[in-house]
């Protein structure tokens, strides 16, 4: 039986990026905020400090900030036809968990989308027609363009401080930044990162073969910096351990030293750390949302009211919650219709080793997060979609991330497997391999999408989250173009032997490729495509909003933190200048 | 034990070398210095432990005592008092003078921003 608690104006679920933007910038409402976090409270002091928080077994192997399968995990299979299982080790994506969420643990590539990245359904038919798309592909546009979230991905740019360079600033194209980048108003706050030797290589190739490279939009500062809340970010020490770990410097950004303390200022606000939600609650018309019932850290049970249910928890955690809810119509693949679950996406990686001659040394123990060179030339609409047979494409580059010891160990084929060959051949190549990869885009079909299962259930006794997904045709063709591209670029860079694998095999959720999960709670114009409006408000349960990449309808070639955080800054002004004012319905049907 | 033991000596002996050196920092340049610490470090009324302890009244304080902050081992068993020849050398390369040190910074590599630092660092007056 659930303790019923004194209500609250405003119940924020996962405090990450999304969660921590909301709960900083709700505060001047003078309202009651609670944010939910299902994982512990951190900060740098002491959970990320040096030396320890260089373990790499524990953080990068045991996944201290990763998500408790043990708790609740998704089952997975490829295709409809199959019976799903329950993921019992982490793999393929690693939602984050804890105060900061998985902006603790990124590696801080801070993108902003490109126009057509916004509208991939129009921007597509007015170049190619109707008849490119396949049956099976569910394209659809944003609700809202690129020039509208513009002052927003600028606010998130100026708060994390990102490194970069600007290639369209107020359409002016500026050689060295990405001249196909949409317009910015500003320049980055900070200029780039360092160059590694292999990302000097790969900007010369580069320009040698008439592509644009560009530094890596990096919110790994690439200076000290004071942000426009007050708060200084460390410069980067280029140490190598970003993703997986917290940043002992705070030179990555994070909201767990960023916006999340500034909330924490706030005494109307309060963060309930250990807490898992369970279910948003509804009235007997089942239009309004009236609580949220959550675990504390003891299993106990409580019942929170508030006016204004905000999901900000991860891609599956909002899908999740809405599905178990019953908030919205869940998507039925069969007939191609409801919407919760629908538009799912993820992002392959591929591309190519490249192994040097052996005067090479490329340093890799010295890196950061997003530390790296980029073309966009095959990228977002830059391909001929017509010519080349795909819709999308990849963003390829090389970088300098991390030379762990236990991760990194690149033998050339061939090698020993084990034993004194195996290491020899590990300390021969260590130095001289590096990769120029590909980040492709994913688009959403009908045959991918996520919904409740009809057989597990998770330690708390509700339906487990089902995924189904499987790569396509398009993706396939995009993946096969890049690395064609990317052998190129190592070859041009002087690699003494390109390694590429042909690889056509189905979706593996086992070994590690990103944690850009996409979709699930799309946001549109059309009540039929989509479960949110463009204001991120569900279009069936008025007082509850969806913020974070689960609204994102198909997946581009990039990082998708940026547009995360543009759309949660976007959200607290919706929230302060039109909901609050009036609650109710921003979109009619 | 026996090698750390004459690593510190070693150590030690050059920091009593360079004590006699002179430092006449220029504070207010020190001031713009110290944003490269502020991410870590705080000063002023009111400053609290954040990633590194508060370093108000830093110059003359023995190392590792700034109270409730959780000193590395390295620190706590320094046995350095912060003075101008302790901090110059500390400030160029923290994990040279005191390896195991949570104190992660590449160092300043520019001898008057050391100064300078220094020189901000003597105005910050204990609590």
């Amino acid at each position: 039986m659930a303790t019923k608690l004194k209500p609250v104006d405003i119940a924020i679920v996962g405090l990450g990026w999304a969660g921590g933007i909301l709960a900083k910038e709700l505060a001047s409402t003078g309202l009651k905020i609670v944010a939910f976090e299902r994982g512990g409270p951190r900060a740098t002091n002491p959970d990320f400090m040096a030396p320890q928080v260089h373990d790499e077994l524990r953080y990068s192997r045991r996944h201290e900030l990763i998500q408790n399968l043990r708790k609740e995990t998704l089952t997975f299979r490829n295709d409809p036809s199959q019976r799903a299982l329950p993921m019992r080790q982490l793999g393929s994506f690693l939602p984050g968990e804890g105060v900061g969420g998985a902006g603790t643990h990124w590696s801080g590539l801070h993108w902003r989308w490109t126009e057509w990245e916004h509208k991939m359904y129009s921007g597509t038919v007015a170049k190619y027609g109707k008849s490119i798309i396949p049956a099976d592909m569910n394209l659809q546009d944003w609700p809202i363009d690129y020039h509208e979230l513009e002052p927003y991905y600028d606010t998130f740019e100026k708060v994390c401080g990102t490194s970069g360079k600007a290639g369209n600033l107020r359409g002016t194209k500026i050689d060295g930044g990405n001249i196909f980048e949409a317009p910015r108003a500003n320049e980055f706050p900070n200029p780039p990162l360092t160059q590694s030797h292999n990302m000097v290589l790969f900007e010369k190739a580069a320009r040698n073969l008439g592509y644009h490279p560009f530094p890596v939009p990096a919110s790994n500062a690439s200076r000290a910096y004071v942000n426009p809340d007050g708060v200084t970010l460390g410069q980067c020490h280029y140490c190598g351990f970003c993703t997986a770990f917290g940043c002992e410097a705070n030179a990555k950004a994070s909201p767990h030293f960023t916006v999340i303390p500034l909330a924490y200022k706030n005494p109307n606000f309060e963060a309930r750390t250990n807490s898992y939600v369970m279910k948003v609650n509804l009235d007997s018309k089942r239009k309004r949302a009236v609580s949220v019932t959550y675990l504390d850290a003891g299993g106990r049970e409580f019942e929170q009211p508030a006016d204004l249910v905000i999901l900000a928890a991860y891609v599956f955690g909002n899908v999740h919650l809405m599905l178990h809810s019953k908030i919205g119509k869940p998507y039925d693949f069969q007939r191609n219709t409801g919407v919760v679950g629908r538009n799912y996406a993820y992002q392959s990686m591929g591309g190519v080793g490249a192994l040097f001659p052996k005067d090479t040394y490329f340093n890799p123990f010295m890196g950061s997060g997003a530390l790296g060179t980029w073309i966009d030339d095959f990228n977002s609409d830059n391909p001929d979609f017509a010519k080349l047979g795909f819709i999308g494409g990849g963003g390829i580059s090389s970088g300098s991330n991390s030379g762990a010891p236990i991760g990194r160990r690149p033998t050339p084929p061939g090698s020993p497997r084990w034993g004194k060959g195996w290491k020899k051949a590990v300390v021969e190549t260590y130095h001289r391999m590096t990769s120029v990869g590909n980040q492709g885009s994913v688009m959403s079909y009908r045959q991918n999408y996520l919904d409740l299962d009809p057989t597990y259930t998770d330690s708390f006794g509700r339906p487990m989250l089902r995924l189904t997904f499987d790569w396509q045709e398009n993706e396939f063709r995009q993946m096969e173009f890049a690395r064609g591209i990317c052998a190129t670029i190592a070859k041009e860079m002087g690699a003494e032997q390109v390694l590429s694998r042909r690889d056509r095999g189905r979706y593996s959720i086992v070994p590690y490729q990103t944690t850009h999960n996409t979709g699930g709670t799309v946001f549109g114009d059309d009540p039929r495509t989509s479960a949110l409006n463009k204001y991120l408000q569900s279009w069936d349960v008025s007082n509850v909003f969806v913020v974070g990449s689960s609204a994102f309808p198909q997946n581009a070639g990039r990082n998708p933190t940026g547009p995360v955080g543009a759309l949660a800054y976007r959200l607290a002004d919706t929230l302060k200048n039109q909901y609050l004012k009036r609650p109710e319905r921003l979109v009619s049907v | 034990m026996k090698v750390k033991r004459s690593v510190l000596a070693s150590s030690l002996f050059a920091l009593a070398f360079v004590s006699s050196a002179r430092a006449d920092g220029d504070a207010a340049a020190g001031a713009t210095v110290f944003a490269q610490c502020a991410a870590c470090h705080a000063v002023g009324a009111g400053a609290q432990n954040s990633v590194g302890p508060v370093l108000n009244g830093v110059v003359g304080r023995p190392a590792g005592t700034y109270p409730s902050y959780r000193y590395s081992s390295a620190m706590r068993r320094s046995g350095l008092t912060w003075d101008e020849g302790t901090l110059k050398e500390y400030l160029k390369g923290p994990e040279k003078l005191l390896p195991g040190t949570k104190m992660v910074f590449p160092g300043l590599a520019n001898d008057a921003d050391v100064s300078n630092v220094i020189a901000y660092l003597k105005q910050q007056k204990a609590e």
